[in-house]
């Protein structure tokens, strides 16, 4: 669904990511695996267009036949409102803390798709209680719940716009262990039910292992491997990557 | 590098303010108070560059001797509010606990009121000359000074190397002074610049109310309180050169101050 | 939890208060003279002995200095501020006329400077390394090293003296033959001197803040998730005007500092000029209750401002985490 071809990003004078090459499969959910540090924050920005003012990049991002790295900021606004989704990793500090949940969680679901808050009242009350979460939290402020809870109602927003592209950068690396695995199953799920296409950035193979068909490998900026995840699991040509599984047992 | 530049410049501007007053005495082309009653309200001309006032003195010769006696007054206050700050500051920073509430709190209270009114009652009754002002603007002039020694201090409580210095048994005066006060100034540098712009405001506006430097010595304010009767007749250029000089003079201050501060944090990406 | 905090920042007034009554009754013992003079006002020599001694227990006169205050501030609370020892008139009675000059002059330039410095202030926080963005910098700096009453001669030489389309001094009176119209003209120098010198440096501030909530983590994510850019600013400058109010808080002392200046330049006859007229007639009892006066004005704008920083921060209200 998405071709990354030959992403090179440079701020001021230093390379971010160099030839970057990767593919995004629809339906599938592709995992970009690599250190913090390596670039994969700013290749999920430049996907989204976002990247910070005093970036040079090159290359070729395609979705839906066309370069999104040329489209206008109000091409990717709309890109952006209609067919991504993006899930980040502090969820504690994803939401305004000022605002009541149920406000930003329709600003974040319900408004993107044009539905009314009767529509979306509605809606998302059957979807919070399917992923455990009761509906009162859409009465009280973000710094009320816990992070945890804040990454569900985010992929809850996930479930209710079904976007065409599910971005989650490191979704998980701030909750604990027990949450992280319930997470990660809420995405698998997200992928079976609605056969959502999800990128999901991290730095953790184990969760690599249990979530992802696809895979891509980054080290300082570039991609130095890529392959589903059996073959690459199995049969690892770089080194990094060697080292990566080596140091996973 | 633009910035630079500009920095260099208010520099050199407030150096050269600071110049002309500090050596009126050799620039002045008049004595200052050397009255010429054939000669009032003479407008500027190549005999009077910026005009005669009221008494016939030289408009130019009062604006050099009038800025040394309001930065005289500005700068002793600073001095004595930058002491006062630091102490109470330091104190309440240092000590922390129930010390530090009370003191913070009795700050906060003495931050509501305004100082120009402390400052009117007392002069009301001692009616004091020119280093009762300075005394009087530095009492008042403190609070800021002293929030900002606190925090510094609070936050560098909490650094490795005070925390280290503290377990190898550094005597205290060592880490307050070696420590905490020296890694405050840049801090306390800023606060200070534009405690300056304070107090130079506070004198003139005292002395523009006619209850601050004796009417005698003139300063800027002091002209300015002339000047606005003089206005009602025309003689527009009493007024306007004080002014300008305070304004270039607080203008070249705030400017510095603003380059001083902290350049922005930038957000790191990963 | 509100009647908490209300009671914590009353306390607070209170004790603000206090410090500022202190500072009134030391006037009136180190004033030149007999303390019990400032009771009496100007025609001492014209009451009766009786009325003397009324007087003198009322204010613990032949009492100690402690016993003294009690009863100075009894009277005080009570409303009885004393006898102005220039004019002979209650000193309330006195600050009673000038009270609506001050007030109106106050929240009219408060008014526009509040809503001058939020318009500025968003138009060049939101668009960040515009020539707005750089301007405003410079503007507020420029503006705010103005002396404002040096203006102000500025102002009455243009408008009063040259062009005589406005009046340099005085506040109007809307009964006389003016009307609204001549308290306006009275107005409109005064209150525009105080909005250009201000302006800016509140709108400075709330740009400044804007910016910074406009780098936090949430907009990224709202901004990433399209998230409409005219709901994700409502949410910035809400955020953002939290400091906005405190940093207003913090200056409205030194504000009423410099309207006290202004209203003197202006001959605008409220407190502040009442102030200074007090100070250079001696007239201490008048200068004890202006000075009570403007400190329960201080106490009171503060305390305003905080009820509306708290019913914007539900992290306040809620007394969470931070």
């Amino acid at each position: 669904m998405i071709e990354v071809r030959d992403l090179t990003i440079n701020i001021e004078g230093k390379h971010i990511t160099q030839h970057v090459d990767f593919t995004i499969p629809r339906g599938r959910i592709t995992s970009l695996i690599g250190e913090s540090g390596s670039g994969k924050s700013m290749t999920v920005s430049a996907l989204l267009g976002m990247l910070p003012v005093d970036a040079k990049v090159s290359g070729y991002v395609m979705y839906e036949g066309r370069n999104v790295l040329d489209a206008s900021d109000q091409e990717m606004e709309s890109v952006r409102k209609q067919d991504v989704f993006t899930i980040f990793q502090d969820a504690s500090n994803s939401f305004n803390p000022s605002v009541k949940m149920g406000r930003q969680l329709y600003a974040f679901s319900g408004e993107r798709v044009g539905d009314t808050i009767d529509v979306f009242n509605e809606k998302m009350k059957l979807i919070l209680d399917q992923l455990g979460l009761a509906w009162d939290v859409v009465e009280q402020y973000p710094f009320q719940l816990s992070g945890g809870m804040l990454q569900r109602c985010m992929i809850a927003c996930a479930f209710y716009v079904e976007p065409a592209l599910l971005i989650a950068d490191e979704p998980t690396s701030a909750l604990d262990m027990v949450l992280q695995k319930e997470f990660i199953q809420l995405l698998i799920r997200l992928n079976e039910e609605r056969n959502t296409t999800i990128l999901l950035i991290t730095h953790d193979l184990d969760i690599v292992a249990e979530a992802a068909h696809e895979m891509a490998v980054m080290q300082q900026g570039t991609i130095v491997e890529t392959g589903t995840v059996e073959t690459v699991f199995s049969n690892p040509h770089h080194a990094y990557t060697k080292r990566l599984l080596e140091s996973r047992f | 590098m633009k910035s630079r530049k500009a920095l260099l410049f208010w520099c050199s501007l407030l150096g050269l303010i600071v110049f002309l007053t500090v050596f009126s005495n050799m620039l002045a082309p008049f004595s200052p108070n050397e009255m010429n009653m054939d000669d009032v309200y003479s407008a500027p001309s190549s005999d009077h560059w910026l005009g005669t006032d009221h008494l016939g003195r030289d408009v130019l010769s009062r604006l050099l001797e009038g800025g040394k006696v309001t930065l005289a007054v500005a700068s002793g206050s600073v001095i004595l509010s930058l002491i006062i700050g630091i102490v109470y500051g330091g104190i309440s920073g240092y000590f922390g606990g129930l010390t530090d509430t009370v003191m913070m709190r009795l700050l906060e209270a003495l931050i509501t009121i305004p100082a120009l009114i402390i400052i009117l009652s007392f002069q009301a009754i001692i009616q004091g000359g020119m280093w009762g002002m300075t005394l009087l603007i530095g009492l008042t002039g403190w609070l800021v000074t002293a929030r900002i020694v606190r925090s510094e201090f609070i936050r560098l409580k909490e650094e490795e190397f005070v925390k280290m210095a503290n377990m190898f048994g550094t005597p205290v005066w060592k880490i307050l002074w070696g420590h905490l006060l020296q890694n405050s100034i840049p801090a306390i540098f800023v606060v200070t610049l534009f405690n300056f712009a304070g107090a130079i405001f506070m004198e003139v506006s005292l002395s523009f109310l006619g209850i601050g430097i004796p009417p005698a010595i003139p300063s800027w304010g002091n002209m300015l309180y002339y000047a606005q009767n003089d206005i009602l007749i025309g003689a527009w250029w009493i007024a306007l050169f004080p002014g300008i000089m305070i304004f270039l003079t607080i203008l070249s201050i705030n400017f510095i101050g603003e380059a001083w501060k902290n350049p922005k944090r930038r957000r790191v990406n990963d | 939890m509100i009647s908490k905090w209300v009671g914590k920042r009353m306390v607070m007034g209170i004790v603000v208060l206090f410090i500022v009554s202190f500072l009134s009754f030391f006037i009136m013992q180190a004033a030149p003279g007999d303390p019990a003079a400032a009771f009496y006002g100007g025609n001492a020599q014209t009451l009766t002995a009786a009325e003397k001694e009324r007087i003198t227990r009322a204010y613990a006169l032949d009492r100690p200095v402690a016993q003294q205050y009690i009863a100075w501030l009894g009277e005080t609370v009570k409303g009885n501020l004393g006898t102005s020892s220039k004019e002979g008139r209650p000193v309330s009675e006195i600050i009673m006329e000038r009270l609506p000059n001050t007030l109106l002059l106050f929240s009219v330039t408060m008014f526009f400077i509040i809503i001058g410095s939020i318009w500025l202030g968003t138009v060049a926080g939101m668009r960040e390394g515009s020539i707005w963005d750089k301007g405003l910098s410079t503007f507020s700096i420029a503006t705010s090293s103005i002396p404002a009453f040096w203006l102000g001669i500025l102002f009455i030489y243009f408008f009063a003296v040259s062009l005589g389309i406005l009046p340099s001094s005085g506040s109007g009176d809307v009964e006389g033959n003016g009307g609204v119209i001549d308290k306006i003209s009275h107005l409109i120098m005064p209150a525009s001197v105080l909005i250009v010198t201000h302006v800016g440096i509140y709108a400075r501030f709330l740009q400044e803040s804007i910016k910074i909530e406009n780098s936090q983590y949430y907009v990224k994510v709202a901004r990433a998730n399209g998230v409409t850019e005219s709901s994700i600013r409502k949410g910035v400058v809400r955020n953002a005007s939290i400091p906005y109010l405190n940093y207003i808080a913090m200056t409205i002392p030194s504000f009423f500092g410099g309207s006290i200046i202004v209203e003197s330049l202006f001959a605008w006859s409220g407190i502040g000029q009442l102030t200074v007229k007090a100070v250079t007639t001696k007239d201490f009892p008048l200068l004890m209750g202006s000075i009570m006066v403007t400190g329960i004005l201080v106490v009171i704008t503060l305390f305003i401002v905080d009820l509306i920083m708290y019913a914007m921060d539900p992290k306040m209200r809620k007394g969470g985490a931070r």
